[in-house]
């Protein structure tokens, strides 16, 4: 038998078990699904340091290339300097701008990292508090006029480039159902930004999901949870689909806080002002992921189909009225000859054209589509931080004795990858 | 030559109540005005003969109670009727009403959602204790959260105290409800989309954003704020409209000693070595007092009347990418007879409360989305009320004075404002609440139609922004108007700011200008 059992459909999941094993515990992990050999989003370095692995992280470069109406492309290196070059090219005026918009946004993007390593502050927390003072004047004044702004206010505070405010301002949507005009989108913006050197909104990827897998310590076996048996208020272990159950005083779940506590949980263990609350996470799904497999690689990493601001907010209108894009947004980043690519607003499992991106593509000889909300909560501003996903989940715990969360939905979550299943990790080892 | 403490630049509501305050402490105090009354944007006016109207703002909410008996505004003839119900008419000729009587509304709720009437009270409860929770932060002078002056650390420590002594529970529903849209915070308490709508609509106004976009289920709030003589969630009217708000501040500064001149347009603040040493009037006369107030709006008081060459550059390009984007038209009628709404065809109690053209989200965000791209909403958001209805003396007898809030007629309208784009907006307004009032064509007597651009050029409101600047989350508290100078202080020393543009800024509130001179005299006893 296991002190903990862990439901994994993802890397966090994972690195939790592997960190509670550290810890001397006995983990058992039920992966719900197999991981992909990418891994997306950032890996704070204290979660590989933790695990004692040398992560392979790639970077693509350019990180953003946006077609020009008239031809061309403006492309966003990892290195600034090439970035600028790019610029002038569109527009003297930006390509002046970029270096210090970099910087300035690089600063805030440093807060966030550290905070994303550790459990959320809490709102009235002194030391974050003070934390945020020693970002100096002009970081606190560019953190609290930044943080609750639309990303077109911030872009179009610095830039003239349609085409460069419509691809930053669709990667700070991306999977959210809300515009660029929407406030708190620039948020997202850093989000995206932290783990990356200055200048690069884009978050990196690696092979943390290889790793983990090939990793020995915990019991791993594939399998699907069908119920988290709980007795007294505290849990006594997992049921698998086939029946079998797996018993364990700590359950450790990655999947989703509505799957998890109103699915898996027989209803009334948890009160039931928690369960309407968690009911109302915001999970809407928001685009459609496709993975292109073609017949040799493109000539690009990484393609944004977004021309301007207006457009992308218009391709948010429809998804208000429960309908999908007319002209979806598109972002689609290569490795080798496969393809991800995100079509972005679509809010149910209707099928999505690639016509705006056959012009950039060869022959595909092979797709696959998913629907869904990778975040399990959308990163919006209620829903981060000590907020996420619902204040009386923040710090990992729920209600039940000796079940965890430690999935996407958690802090930092959302593309941060492990680090939600780190935290949640320590929080157990410290409790 | 006369010398005066204070020279407030402004008559608008804000600008008299820091006069009479300044004035009540014995400041020598003159306020200029521009046009020939006061009032501002809180105005009443004969537009048409007999037909009296609050032409720009038209109710009393947010009118703070401290203000209203600190400067005795009763006695200076200020008399609130109370608006005691909403009536939101249906696309299906069905309607819903709220009213103010606790059982009567839950019936009319039940009619549409049982599950929302009951929801409906534990939703006031918890929107009340917010309400409570905030509203001693509107008397607070925002510290600088960058400073090191020990008497603003001093400050910041016990705002942050007076947040730390709150119920956790209650600081996340909070910063749920500055974060959140209207739409996504309501469809966590409600289903009847009429419901979601009228309540959303509260949300939008005088902003540039939709029931769906973040940010605005703050505004629900203010719902729950408005006070007046210490009871809670009335609404009301001045009687004579809201210029007798002015004008009964007017009387309070003018029996306190304040002079106020009217016809008497400001072009220029005196700056020499870096301080405010008086005003020039448009016809050149120069005033001379120890320092100056400015009511008007940020942009008009700093890259107007003080130029950008006296400013730092930080703070010039605060003030420069500071928003307005007015998106509010305002429609006041003349009728011959009252309108008969289809849903309730009969005249009754609920022509003298709030008729609200908003039967559900959807209807508010497509009227958003035109204005979003520029245009006037075609099927726009309507607050409507019929002040005669209340105060017989706004009309002759039988007939009546109807002022509509129109939402959205976005300032930046595609192709600009023209005569025929405001015949456009009125006919768009009349022929939408038509549908719902069939004999409204036939009762209009006299029409006026005012739009943002009228707004600015009429009152000065930069951009026809009612509140002086969009109230956003990053243009409110430390940040209004601009980081650093959210004190009512500005760069240039003597030179003082009482506007809306200032914390806590909108609504016809009075709270800044009484923050303002409370500012003034801490630092010039």
């Amino acid at each position: 038998m296991s002190d903990v059992v862990v439901i994994s459909g993802g890397v966090d999941g994972l690195v939790a078990g592997y960190l509670l094993a550290g810890g001397g515990r006995r983990v058992t992990v039920v992966l719900e699904q197999d991981l992909p050999a990418g891994t997306p989003g950032w890996v704070p370095p204290p979660v590989a340091r933790k695990l004692g692995i040398e992560l392979t992280v790639r970077r693509p470069d350019p990180w953003l290339r946006a077609p020009l109406p008239g031809g061309g492309a403006l492309e966003l290196w990892q290195d600034m300097q090439r970035s600028v070059e790019s610029l002038r090219r569109i527009s003297p005026h930006d390509a002046g701008k970029w270096p210090e918009f970099s910087e300035r946004m690089a600063r805030l993007g440093a807060l966030l990292e550290r905070i994303y390593v550790g459990p959320p502050p809490s709102l009235v927390d002194t030391s974050f508090a003070l934390r945020v003072r020693r970002l100096g004047r002009r970081g606190m004044e560019d953190l609290m006029r930044t943080l609750p702004m639309p990303a077109a206010e911030l872009l179009d505070d610095w830039f003239e480039s349609d085409v460069l405010k419509g691809a930053l301002g669709a990667l700070a949507v991306a999977d959210l159902q809300q515009g660029v005009r929407s406030a708190g989108t620039a948020f997202r913006l850093l989000h995206f930004h932290a783990g990356s050197p200055p200048g690069v909104f884009r978050a990196p990827s690696s092979n943390l999901g290889v790793l983990l897998r090939g990793r020995s310590g915990v019991t791993v076996r594939s399998g699907k949870a069908a119920r988290i048996a709980v007795s007294a208020g505290r849990v006594t272990g997992v049921i698998l689909d086939g029946g079998e159950e797996l018993a364990a005083g700590t359950v450790v779940s990655d999947a989703a806080p509505g799957r998890t506590l109103l699915d898996l949980v027989e209803p009334g263990w948890l009160d039931p002002d928690l369960a309407r609350a968690v009911g109302h996470i915001r999970s809407r799904p928001v685009a459609a992921r496709m993975r292109l497999e073609l017949e040799r690689a493109p000539e690009w990493p990484t393609l944004t189909l977004a021309p301007s601001l207006d457009y992308v907010e218009r391709a948010y209108d429809a998804v208000k009225y429960r309908r999908a894009s007319a002209q979806p947004v598109i972002d689609a980043v290569a490795d080798g000859a496969a393809v991800d690519v995100v079509v972005q607003y679509v809010p149910d499992e209707t099928a999505v054209s690639l016509a705006p991106l056959e012009p950039h593509l060869p022959l595909i000889t092979r797709q696959t589509v998913q629907y869904g909300q990778p975040h399990q909560a959308e990163l919006a501003l209620d829903q981060a931080l000590w907020m996420r996903p619902l204040p009386e989940l923040a710090r990992y715990r729920t209600p039940i004795g000796g079940l965890w969360l430690c999935g996407q939905a958690m802090h930092p979550g959302a593309s941060v990858a492990g680090a939600s299943g780190y935290n949640c990790a320590r929080a157990i080892l410290r409790a | 030559m006369k010398r005066y403490d204070a020279i407030i630049v402004g008559g608008g509501h804000n600008g008299l109540a820091c006069a009479a305050y300044l004035a009540r402490a014995g400041r020598k105090v003159l306020v200029l005005e521009r046009r020939e009354r006061v009032g501002g944007a809180a105005f009443s006016d004969e537009v048409f003969p007999g037909f009296r109207f609050s032409v720009f703002s038209y109710v009393v909410s947010l009118l703070r109670p401290e203000i209203i008996r600190e400067l005795e505004l009763p006695r200076h003839g200020l008399q609130i009727l109370p608006l005691e119900s909403t009536l939101t008419p249906l696309e299906n000729g069905d309607y819903l009403a709220q009213w103010s009587d606790h059982d009567q509304n839950r019936r009319e709720l039940a009619r549409h959602s049982p599950r929302d009437a009951e929801a409906y009270d534990e939703f006031g409860l918890l929107l009340h204790r917010m309400a409570r929770a905030v509203k001693p932060l509107l008397r607070v002078t925002p510290p600088d959260p960058a400073s090191l002056d020990p008497r603003q650390l001093l400050e910041l420590l016990s705002l942050g105290q007076y947040f730390r002594g709150l119920p956790e529970k209650d600081l996340h529903a909070l910063w749920k409800l500055l974060t959140m849209s209207a739409a996504d915070y309501l469809d966590e308490w409600f289903e009847s989309e009429a419901l979601k709508g009228t309540k959303s609509a509260s949300g939008i106004i005088g902003t540039l954003l939709g029931p769906r976009s973040p940010g605005t289920a703050y505004v629900l709030l203010h719902h729950y704020m408005g006070e007046l003589d210490g009871v809670f969630r009335a609404w009301g009217f001045a009687k004579g409209g809201n210029g007798s708000v002015s004008a009964a501040m007017a009387a309070s500064a003018q029996a306190h000693g304040a002079e106020i001149r009217t016809q008497a347009a400001v072009s220029q603040v005196i700056i020499k070595s870096g301080k405010a040493t008086g005003v020039v009037l448009e016809n050149g006369e120069e005033i001379h007092g120890a320092y100056v107030v400015s009511g008007a709006d940020p942009r008009r008081t700093f890259l107007g009347l003080v130029g950008e060459k006296h400013l730092p550059d930080d703070f010039a390009a605060s003030i420069k990418r500071y928003r307005f984007r007015g998106s509010s038209a305002k429609v006041n009628l003349a009728l011959g007879e009252l309108p008969r709404f289809t849903c309730m065809p009969e005249p009754g109690p609920h022509l003298r409360g709030a008729i609200s053209i908003s039967p559900s989200v959807d209807y508010l965000e497509r009227a958003y989305d035109d204005a979003k791209y520029g245009e006037i909403s075609k099927r726009p958001y309507m607050d409507i009320v019929i002040p005669s209805m209340l105060d017989p003396s706004m009309a002759p007898p039988g007939k009546h004075v109807m002022s509509i809030f129109v939402q959205y007629a976005p300032y930046h309208l595609n192709g600009g404002w023209s005569d025929a784009r405001r015949e456009e907006l009125g006919d768009t307004v009349i022929d939408t609440l038509a549908q719902y009032a069939p004999n409204l064509k036939g009762a209009i007597l006299h029409r006026q139609v005012i739009t943002p651009a009228d707004i600015e050029r009429i009152v000065g409101l930069a951009e026809g922004n009612i509140f002086q600047g969009e109230l956003s989350l990053q243009q409110m508290f430390f940040l209004r108007p601009a980081p650093a100078w959210s004190r009512y202080r500005t760069p240039i020393r003597h030179l003082y700011q009482c506007g809306s543009g200032t914390h806590p800024g909108g609504g016809v509130m009075g709270a800044s200008g009484r923050n303002a001179a409370l500012a003034i005299l801490g630092d010039r006893p």
